[in-house]
């Protein structure tokens, strides 16, 4: 499959626990864990730029929040 | 178009294999080109099936615009779209999604998995079109792909998709595990492959 680039990530260390905390839960190494992020960071973008809106949705409470996005 | 791989393919007329190309990305002038080039192909054999007083077998997937469907997902990083092309044309095409769908077979239910969205050989390689398909194995290929992809996400090879009944039978033989129809997808029977299954898949024998 593709090539791959390195590159050197700068992280505080409470970006560092939240990431190796989301890759204990998920199962995966640090590199697939960003890498799933900037698929998902991508698609929301692309669909919040085509107009669509992101929202979380609390079913018991009957709540929606929109999320927005950087 | 992005990266490209070399990878053998078996020509059925010749009996040798030959140089095929795995694109990993194409764009939408390039699923134009299918689409011209495969209903083109289809219509003419249609045609000279009807001539001949012949039955003409459809294809489910016939109508399938490849233009519409990439033109949706192109440049998405979670829409991957592959096609395998020989001597300089398309052979088959396959888009892929790897965010948003989790398996549910009872021992990996709840992990990420890439989900095959569509998958087709060109009409002058399925059986169904012709008596002697031009090139065999283009859809062994992509799963392969898929499973790589798949593999390569830290998904561990788990792949899901949903069948038209004509493929079913394909799935099967390759240790994918049906878990039913889904009346939510047009009662199409939906197959999981786990990471079990993958393993035994990308290490039979390549070609």
């Amino acid at each position: 499959m593709s090539t791959k680039k390195t590159m050197t990530l700068n992280l505080t260390e409470a970006e560092m626990n939240a990431l190796e905390e989301l890759c204990v839960e998920k199962d995966m190494s640090k590199t697939a864990l960003l890498r799933q992020a900037l698929r998902l960071y991508q698609l929301v973008n692309a669909r919040l730029r085509g107009g669509e809106k992101l929202f979380f949705e609390d079913e018991i409470a009957k709540e929606k929040k929109e999320l927005v996005v950087l | 178009m992005n990266s490209s791989h070399r990878i053998p393919l078996l020509n059925n007329v010749t009996g040798e294999f030959v140089e095929a190309i795995l694109h990993e990305r194409i764009d939408s002038a390039y699923a134009l080109r299918v689409d011209d080039i495969w209903l083109t192909y289809l219509a003419a054999a249609e045609a000279r099936a009807n001539a001949e007083g012949r039955p003409f077998a459809r294809l489910e997937h016939a109508h399938w615009s490849w233009l519409a469907k990439v033109a949706g997902s192109s440049r998405l990083l979670s829409c991957p779209t592959l096609a395998i092309e020989c001597e300089g044309e398309p052979q088959g095409l396959m888009l892929l999604k790897t965010d948003g769908h989790f398996a549910n077979l009872p021992n990996e239910a709840g992990r990420p998995l890439v989900y095959v969205t569509y998958l087709a050989s060109a009409p002058w390689n399925l059986r169904g079109v012709v008596d002697r398909p031009r090139f065999s194995g283009i859809g062994t290929l992509l799963m392969r792909a898929a499973v790589q992809v798949s593999i390569e996400a830290e998904f561990k090879g788990r792949v899901g998709l949903h069948a038209l009944p004509q493929a079913e039978s394909f799935y099967e033989c390759h240790g994918f595990a049906c878990l039913g129809k889904d009346p939510d997808k047009e009662n199409l029977k939906y197959y999981e492959l786990t990471p079990e299954a993958a393993d035994a898949f990308i290490n039979r024998r390549k070609p």
